[in-house]
């Protein structure tokens, strides 16, 4: 008797402890809902604040926050779908949104923006058109990223040249760059470089720079790539040239000097978007922002946005749709403007003292502001695989390995392969 | 030589109750996942919407992938490099460390521990070494009044690669010849240095046929890891939109299927992979009938 007691203590103990495991002690009437975003640690803290604020209005809903960096983001995000336990609302990158939306992995969210009359009203209109489907939104923005240049006060005053202004052409930056390009201990190796800026993804200088010079990146229907096409040659020959005259580091060289030349306090400027800031405020650089400069075609900016959306098969897709909703108020919005490292979608919280009045002391209107000549990043089917074949594709001429115009030939005819593959 | 505790019962029933779970692990990790990946080369499966039946056509494609033969003639590039300077070297460090010399303890771990510290943490070391503007390679070749190189550019990665990589293999190699070379009879030395054979000729006439089961195996292991070769590659050469400057057939098959969402394709070359290691472990096993010498 006694034997057998234990026994089924034993028994009932282990199977308390998987059945424990498998499914957590859910209270009566209350959903719990995963959401996973990729981002720094510091974010974690600001999206729990949310978090906290959300459950304070819905008692009954539970909102589980996971939070990875951007390359185990999708690997996680991939596998988990793949099992078929996707998270129930998770971040997206607007260019990479239709090759997700596409697969039919994600939720419509018409029906519930039609729920809410006025919903989108708030919202810069620029923002939404990532998201945008013949059959309505598969997801919404939660804040936008404008490309504007940045510049290193304390290196303009040493060498007693005046910061960039409103007027800049790109003449203008390569002429200062050579100025700001210095051997400060004169070893002959450059220990200040004028200029840098990633170019193997568009955004944070190669789109804006085809714009200005009047060029094109892809066709509408998104089945040609015309990065090579007209002007759109003499950008690349800017670009180019940028490295030719060393006042920008080639790609193989500035991977030894960290990832940001910047931020290293290496480089005079820089291109980037405002998620660069609060680590640049907190490295003790004093900079500012100016627009960028204007190219032979005008002035022009990439725009981009990271959103919210929601998978297909989530069970609780109202309540996802809640904390979508109150992420995006102004109580959500002003908390991911203090944070610091976004522009807030939500026009109202954008254009006050939340956003503006950040720690920095920097012309954050800029940033508002560039959206008049900014241009969205482009979204389509293959992004991913397409802009390796451009990005890395032209690493070897940057580096001095090859020529600019026969690469540029090679690059865009594999491009195009991978379009034709997703259409 | 029967010694130590009987076991109780029937020797074979025990036999097989050990094994089982060892069993059990090989039968769904090892075999289960090489089926599933047979399986999945011949569907279409973004990981998200159900496969779809392909039949042949991914492995046809692989023929008009560019990308993919790209990778796979780089694989092959690798392996040719990598086998022979592993093999060579190795043997070459563990013959000067089978002597009674000074410290010999001493340089045997410093030529393992590349085995046992992560790729991970070596490469970003190795890629300081490497640097073109703050490397030391270029800082004692501008010593010497030469030009510097771009050792991880394109038209160099390679070679710089495989170094790494043989560098990172040199220890286990070592240890297997380590364990060859010692298991040789003194006498066999003693009787050739008595018939006037200096120590070349000792080498070649006794070491090296006496060493061929240590160098069969070491063949076999460094081309499994050449076919399979990734960590350093990958810290070494990856390009900022995750493509590399030697792109490898694993390099490949990791992003089609994470990547682009082309389980399908990835498979396949799996599959091709597997089926190259198997020919040349083919072709091993028949060098071994005729050349290797067992005592």
């Amino acid at each position: 008797m006694n034997k057998h007691l234990v026994f089924f203590v034993v028994v009932s103990l282990f199977l308390a402890s998987c059945g424990g495991g498998a499914k957590p002690a859910a209270q009566e009437g209350v959903v719990e809902i995963n959401f996973t975003m990729w981002g720094a640690p510091e974010e974690l803290a600001v999206w729990q604040a949310i978090v906290d604020d959300f459950h304070k209005a819905n008692p009954n809903i539970r909102v589980k926050v996971n939070v990875s960096d951007w390359d185990s983001y999708w690997t996680k995000l991939n596998t988990l779908i793949a099992g078929g336990t996707p998270p129930d609302v998770f971040a997206m990158d607007a260019p990479l949104f239709l090759d997700w939306q596409s697969r039919g992995a994600l939720l419509n969210l018409q029906p519930y923006i039609d729920a809410n009359p006025g919903f989108l009203d708030g919202f810069y209109p620029q923002t939404l058109t990532a998201y945008k489907t013949p059959n309505g939104y598969y997801g919404l923005p939660r804040d936008f990223q404008t490309i504007v240049l940045f510049y290193n006060k304390d290196m303009f005053d040493a060498a007693g040249v005046n910061y960039p202004n409103a007027d800049w052409t790109y003449e203008d930056l390569l002429a200062t760059a050579k100025k700001m390009t210095l051997d400060t201990d004169n070893d002959g190796k450059i220990d200040q470089y004028g200029f840098w800026s990633d170019t193997w993804d568009m955004e944070l200088l190669w789109s804006s720079v085809i714009w200005a010079y009047g060029g094109e990146i892809i066709n509408a229907d998104h089945t040609k790539t015309l990065i090579g096409e007209g002007s759109a040659r003499d950008a690349w020959a800017f670009i180019d040239s940028l490295y030719k005259q060393g006042v920008m580091p080639t790609p193989t060289t500035s991977g030894e000097f960290g990832l940001d030349l910047f931020q290293s306090g290496m480089a005079a400027m820089t291109t980037i978007g405002h998620w660069a800031v609060p680590g640049y405020v907190q490295s003790g650089i004093n900079f500012d922002v100016a627009f960028m400069p204007k190219g032979p075609a005008g002035r022009a900016t990439s725009v981009n946005s990271a959103g919210f959306v929601i998978a297909k098969g989530c069970k609780h897709p109202d309540a996802a749709f809640a904390f979508i909703n109150f992420a995006l108020s102004e109580a959500g919005q002003k908390r991911l403007a203090e944070l610091g490292f976004a522009i807030p979608v939500l026009k109202s919280v954008a254009e006050s003292d939340a956003y503006l009045k950040q720690p920095g002391n920097l012309n954050q209107q800029v940033f508002l502001d560039s959206l008049a000549f900014a241009r969205m990043k482009p979204v389509f089917k293959g992004y991913e695989e397409w802009a390796s074949m451009v990005g890395d594709g032209l690493i070897p001429v940057f580096d001095g390995e090859a020529e600019l115009n026969a690469t540029l030939d090679e690059v865009i005819a594999a491009a195009d392969e991978v379009l034709a593959k997703n259409k | 030589m029967v010694y130590g505790l009987k076991p109780l019962g029937r020797e074979k029933f025990w036999l097989w109750l050990m094994l089982i779970p060892t069993l059990i692990g090989l039968a769904f990790g090892t075999a289960g996942s090489l089926l599933a990946t047979l399986g999945l080369s011949l569907f279409n499966w973004d990981l998200i919407n159900p496969p779809r039946w392909a039949g042949m056509e991914n492995y046809v494609q692989l023929f008009e992938n560019k990308d993919y033969i790209e990778a796979f003639v780089n694989t092959l590039k690798f392996s040719a490099l990598y086998v022979p300077g592993v093999v060579t070297l190795s043997l070459m460090v563990a013959i000067l460390l089978n002597r009674k010399i000074r410290g010999v303890h001493f340089f045997r771990t410093v030529y393992f521990l590349p085995t046992v510290t992560s790729a991970v943490a070596t490469a970003l070391v190795w890629n300081m070494i490497y640097g073109k503007e703050t490397g030391i390679l270029n800082f004692l070749l501008e010593s010497l009044g030469f030009a510097p190189i771009c050792w991880l550019c394109t038209d160099n990665a390679m070679m710089s690669v495989v170094i790494v990589n043989i560098w990172g293999a040199i220890g286990e190699g070592m240890i297997i010849f380590l364990a060859g070379l010692t298991a040789i009879p003194r006498d066999y030395y003693e009787a050739a240095s008595l018939d006037g054979a200096n120590e070349l000729r000792q080498f070649f006439s006794v070491t090296l046929p006496l060493i061929t089961p240590s160098i069969f195996f070491q063949i076999i292991i460094s081309a499994i890891n050449a076919f399979q070769a990734y960590d350093y590659i990958y810290m070494l050469t990856r390009r900022g939109q995750g493509d590399s400057s030697v792109p490898v057939a694993v390099y490949s098959i990791y992003r089609n299927a994470f990547h682009f969402f082309r389980m399908g394709d990835a498979s396949a070359q799996t599959i091709q992979l597997a089926l190259l290691v198997a020919l040349f472990m083919m072709i091993m096993f028949w060098w071994e009938r005729h050349y290797v010498v067992y005592e």
